[in-house]
Formats: C-alpha cells, structure tokens, sequence
C-alpha cells in the first residue's frame, strides 16, 4: 500500500520543529504545511511548478538539520524527500489540474453514480466474503497447525501473482469449462467478487492472523481452563480482543478490491448488476475499468476527472483504515500494566 | 479431592535443546503441595500439563475420574497465572463471572470479590488495577468456579515485596482447605504456602517431602542450596570433615549441611574459625557471612547469595582461591575481620553425597 506519504512527512517534520522552537507541535506542523501550500500555489499559478520541488527538498534538509544536526540528518532528509516529492508531486499536480466545472459534471452524471456504486459494493461484497471466511482460516493459522506454511504460502500467493493473470485463474477455475459450469462468470457479480476476493484475500487473512497472534496465549488459558470450550474462548476471548483487527482487515480488502484493475477487466469488464435506483439490472463497469476504458476512448480531461472522484473516495477510505487502526481506545490485546 | 499425576512430556523449541519434563506426585484431599524450584526448572511447564495446556503422556487423576484425556475446560482446576491473565476487555466484575455459565456449584463475583477484600473494584478493568488488586481478582475468578483444586503459578512473583507478604497470607488462608499445586522459585512463599514441598530440578522431581524435612533434611547439597542451607564439602574443613564423616558413621558423605539459624557463635569448644566478611541488618536479625581459611582447592560455597535471585541452579560457583563461606545469623553487628569461632550443633547438621551430582564431580551445580 502506498500508505501516504505528504501528510506522514510533515508530521514528523512538525515534530522535529516544534521540540527545537517555541511554536507547539500543533501549530509548527499546521506553519510547515501552509508554507508548502503558499510557496506550492505561487510557483504553480507562475507555471514554475519545477522551482518548488527545490523549495521542498531545502525545507526537507533543514528540518532534518533543525532536529538532528549534523549531515547525516541532512543527507537522510533530503533523499526520503526526493521519494515523498516522487510520490506526493504528482498526486497534488492531479488535484490541482483538474477543471472544477467538469468535476461537478461528471459526479452529477448518472454514469458515475452508477459507476461509484458498483465500485463500493462489489468491493463490500468481495471484503465481506473474505472476512466470513478469511477469519477462521485466520484463527487456524494463527495456532498453527501441521503444513500450515503450506497454506500461508497459498494465501500470501495472490500479493505476486500479476493481477490479469489472477483474472485469468479466475475464468479458468471457474469460467466456462470451469469447477461450476453452471455458474456464470465472465461479466457477473459473481466474477467480479471472486476476482476481487482472490486479489484482496491476503491483505484481511494476513492482518487478522497477526491479531489473533497477539492474543496472549494465557489469555486463552485463562478462558479454557475456568470451563470455556474452544469455541467459546474465541468467541468471548480471542475475538472480542481481535475485533478491531477483524475491522481493519475487512476495510483493506475492501480498499484493494476498490482498486483493482486486472484481475477486474478480465473477468468483468462489463458487469451485469442490479442497481436500485434505475429497478432492475444494468450494465456498468468497475470504477479502474471504467476510467481506464474513458482514457481509451481519447479524453484525458474527462477520465481524469472521474479519477478525481474515485481519488477522492480512496482518500476516505484510506482515512478510515488510519482512524481503525491507529485510532484512540485501543483495547486490542495484552493490555495489561 | 486428591489428584494423582505422573506425566513426561519433550518440548521442543526452535534452536533449543528439548527441555523434557519427567514427574510424578500426589496430591491428597485439602493438601497444598508446593513445586519449589529455580526458575528454568520445568515447574511452570508441569503445572500448565495439569491443566491440559500442553500435550504430555502418562496420567492424571482426581478421586474420581481420570482427567488425562479431558480438555482444560473438563478437567475442574482453578488457574491462577503470575500475570493475572485477566480479560482486559471485561470489568472486574464479568470476569470474575466469567466461569459462571459452565459451571454449577458457583459463587456470585460479589461474594468472591468481597471475601478477598476488592469488593470495590468490581466496576473497574483490569487495566486499571495495581499487580495486587489484579492478582487477588484473577484469584477471586478462579475460585468463582467452585474448582476441586486449584494450580497457582508463581502467583506473588511480579508483585513488589510488601503487596507478596500481604498476598502470601491471603493465599495461605484461602488455601487451608483447598486441595492446590502451587509453583514458586521462592523458599518463604513455599514454608507458608505448603503442606508438602516438592522440589524440582531440570524437569525432575528431587526430593518430595514436609516443608520442616526439606528444610531441616535435605536430601542432597542441591536442596540444602537452594532451601537456604550452609552445604560445606567435608574434603574442605579438614580434621573437623574427616571428624564428622567417622562420627555419622557415613564415609560416602562428601558435604554437610546446615541452616544459618542452626550455625552457633562464639561457642564454648568452636568447630571452626572463621572471619567476618560481611554483615548485613536484616529485619529482626543481622546475616553474617563468615569466611573460612582459603581452600587449596576450587570449592562450592555456602550460599551466600539470596536464592530469590535469578539463578537458575540455586548453586553457587566459587573461583578458585575464593574463600569458603558460612552464613549464620547474628543478634550483634561484629565489623569485617573480627574473628568468630562456631560450631554446627551435631543434631542439626544433614551429612550428604553428592549423587544427584554424578555429572559434576567437583560437587558444583550449574
């Protein structure tokens, strides 16, 4: 995961100011950031957006010397800021871009709505199916069990298998000529859950196992041996000790089917799904597919604009997994003084 | 009821030596015996096999069932965990009430609560508690389930001293009646604690025995070590050795044992002189540790060094051209150097071979 990047870089950078000056941490980092903004919008407005990427590697290398000295600080600061600007510059360029007028156009269209409807609930489907499932594969693995690295394998090979190739797998296993030949895949709900599921599984059954790791094992002693069974321990220890984890791994399977391409333009470029508003079933496609397919048919401005629109969506995502996960109350696991 | 256990188990850990584990012992209606051992000694390991957190071959039984096969759940003990292992996503109150439902004969969390004076906490989590309040909740929740015997695993080890000597006389009481396996590295816990002590070495039970015979008559210069006992080896003292080895009528002995609190000073006809070395005030008593003349050869010394700390033997190794030395208990402060003569009351003194040494001639234990 590109797990961002401009916003993590000034809060460290936020930290390193405040603990040398007298702003507090707060406000040094809120001081950080609109300076980066006012000098980004001049040299942009001024069509020298180049000139700011220096701008930005010099404010790098001195919060680096203002909160470590020396140029090791410096070197580390300016190198970790060539790959921030490599991966936070264009995603800024993209926003600043794009044309308001045709932004509103498209979130308006019926296409779109349509579009942004399949592309959060087939993902919804496809996360769901693999946290049914996925969790007590998970708890399994988690207490081990012979030829279980076997089987961590078989669920971490999906992260290197090359996503049109997964498509393929997909219409192979389960296609025409497949395990189920009366289940219709190709262009279905059906596909486009299995092709997300298979891309996306790893990322819950990776993150839940690790919950159910951290579990202290007397926890579970502790449950057994004053008369819970195995079931019950999970259900009234191990779980509710986990559920946060549960969570998250949901929501990342969920953000990954929601960006998911190849695996997606394989089995269901187009996809038959019923949508509400229109009573009945129609034909849309996902929404990498279809800015994809926009960008084909010749116009950079409109696909892009509905990338905005998807962009805008991932970001809430995103912001979700981060309150999840590093979010206030923790009670997960070991929790004790 | 009485519970019966004989087990083996091999544990195996990446990279490790296989620790193995071989016990057998007894248990009867409304004992608490004590498993007393350094820490690495298995004790832990036994206890969790009881309860069924661990595979392990041979039996174990109550009065009335073989429990060998059962899941934990089944098997009818209260655990006790030197960490409390409470749920820290429950209150006080739920887990203490956490057995309830699985089991028949239970007392409400109140009641518990209140007989081990935290009736208070009830509302809080476990998060919030001090070590002590947390380990008299976790003991609170396992007598909730009304178990036919109880398994506590070093349950005063992470508590500071004052909150372990009022916790001590807690469990002691609770455990009056109850029939208890009780697992602590700790020789004072083990004399308040036991009825029977066990003591435990390298997954093996050493000698089992009343505390006042463990004490008082250990079984080899291990036991004397690690109960707190001078253990001298005879080839050391010399005349005086050679003198007890024909007196005892045991020419095999190769040490002789005996407490600080048996070691006499300044006596009328002395075994031995020795010099002060060190004195230390401790509560109502001073501890000396008195030096003999240097030995030629390398030696195991008394033990001079409190064995609740973390050796793993309970044994001591004396560099060669250390001094041999004798704890004993003092009601004045003599300053280092003064010379003091003693001598070990004949009826007091435990002559030892070293046979659960066999591997170690020098009589040392790593």
């Amino acid at each position: 995961m590109s797990t961002g990047s401009p916003a993590a870089g000034s809060a460290g950078a936020g930290s390193v100011v405040g603990s040398t000056g007298r702003l507090g941490r707060g406000s040094a980092v809120l001081a950080f950031v609109l300076v980066q903004v006012i000098v980004f919008a001049l040299a942009y407005t001024a069509g020298r957006t180049g000139l700011y990427v220096f701008f930005a590697l010099g404010s790098a290398a001195t919060v680096g010397y203002l909160s470590h000295r020396g140029w090791f600080a410096v070197a580390a600061a300016s190198l970790g800021a060539i790959l921030l600007i490599a991966v936070g510059l264009p995603i800024v360029m993209f926003v600043a871009r794009q044309q308001p007028s045709l932004v509103i156009e498209k979130a308006l269209s019926t296409e779109v709505h349509r579009m942004l409807y399949l592309s959060i609930y087939g993902p919804l489907l496809a996360a769901l199916f693999t946290v049914v499932f996925g969790t007590p594969l998970a708890y399994l693995l988690s207490e081990g069990f012979p030829g279980d690295t076997l089987i961590e394998s078989l669920v971490d090979l999906p992260l290197v298998v090359p996503h049109s190739v997964a498509g393929l797998v997909i219409l192979f296993g389960f296609g025409g000529g497949g395990a189920f030949p009366s289940v219709l895949v190709l262009g279905t709900m059906i596909g486009l859950v299995l092709a997300m599921a298979f891309v996306s599984a790893p990322f819950a059954v990776n993150v839940i196992r690790e919950a159910f790791e951290t579990v202290d094992a007397q926890m579970e002693y502790a449950a057994r041996v004053h008369g819970a069974n195995r079931f019950e321990t999970f259900r009234r220890v191990t779980f509710p000790l986990s559920a946060r984890s549960v969570v998250t791994g949901g929501v990342l399977a969920w953000a990954r089917a929601v960006s998911e391409f190849g695996a997606v333009a394989v089995v269901a470029y187009n996809v038959q799904f019923f949508y509400p508003p229109a009573g009945g079933t129609i034909t849309g496609q996902h929404a990498p597919v279809f800015i994809f397919n926009t960008y084909t048919a010749g116009s950079l401005a409109e696909s892009s604009a509905v990338g905005f629109i998807l962009l805008v969506v991932s970001v809430l995502i995103f912001l979700l997994i981060r309150w999840l996960a590093y979010g206030e109350d923790d009670t997960s696991a070991s929790a004790m003084p | 009821m009485t519970l019966d256990v004989d087990i083996a188990a091999r544990f195996t850990a990446t990279g490790a030596e296989p620790f193995v584990i071989d016990v057998a012992f007894a248990v009867e209606e409304g004992e608490s015996l004590v498993i007393l051992g350094p820490s690495g000694s298995g004790k832990t390991v036994v206890l969790e096999t009881i309860a069924g957190f661990h595979p392990s071959k041979g039996t174990i039984e109550n009065s009335d069932r073989d429990l060998t096969d059962l899941p934990s759940e089944e098997r009818g003990f209260g655990f006790v965990f030197q960490d409390y292992a409470l749920f820290p996503h429950m209150t006080v109150r739920e887990n203490v009430a956490f057995g309830a439902r699985y089991h028949e004969d239970v007392r409400g969390p109140e009641t518990v609560l209140a007989e081990l004076g935290v009736a208070d906490l009830a509302d809080r989590t476990p998060p919030t508690l001090s070590g002590g309040e947390a380990q008299r909740v976790a003991l609170a929740r396992s007598l909730a389930v009304g178990p036919e015997a109880f398994l506590l695993d070093e349950p005063l080890s992470a508590l500071d001293v004052p909150t372990q000597q009022a916790l001590r006389d807690d469990v002691a009481d609770l455990l009056t009646d109850a029939t208890a396996v009780y697992v602590t590295h700790n020789r004072t816990t083990a004399r308040a604690i036991a009825d029977r002590i066990a003591i435990m070495r390298n997954g093996e039970l050493v000698q089992t025995d009343t505390p006042e015979t463990i004490f008082e008559q250990p079984a080899s210069p291990f036991v004397a070590r690690f109960t707190g006992a001078n253990c001298l080896p005879l080839d050391a003292l010399g005349e005086f050795g050679e003198d007890l080895a024909e007196g005892f009528g045991n020419e095999a002995a190769t040490h002789v044992a005996i407490r600080p609190e048996h070691v006499e000073l300044n006596p009328e006809a002395s075994d031995l002189e020795t010099t002060v070395r060190r004195c230390t005030r401790e509560d109502a008593t001073n501890r000396l540790v008195l030096s003999l003349p240097a030995a030629t050869e390398p030696v195991a010394s008394g033990s001079s060094k409190p064995i609740g700390a973390r050796s793993t033997d309970g044994g001591q190794r004396v560099e060669k051209g250390q001094d041999l030395t004798i704890e004993a208990f003092a009601d004045r402060t003599p300053e280092s150097g003064t010379g003091i003569g003693v001598s070990f009351p004949r009826e007091h003194l435990t002559l030892l071979d070293n046979s659960d040494n066999q591997d170690d001639p020098a009589g040392e234990i790593e």
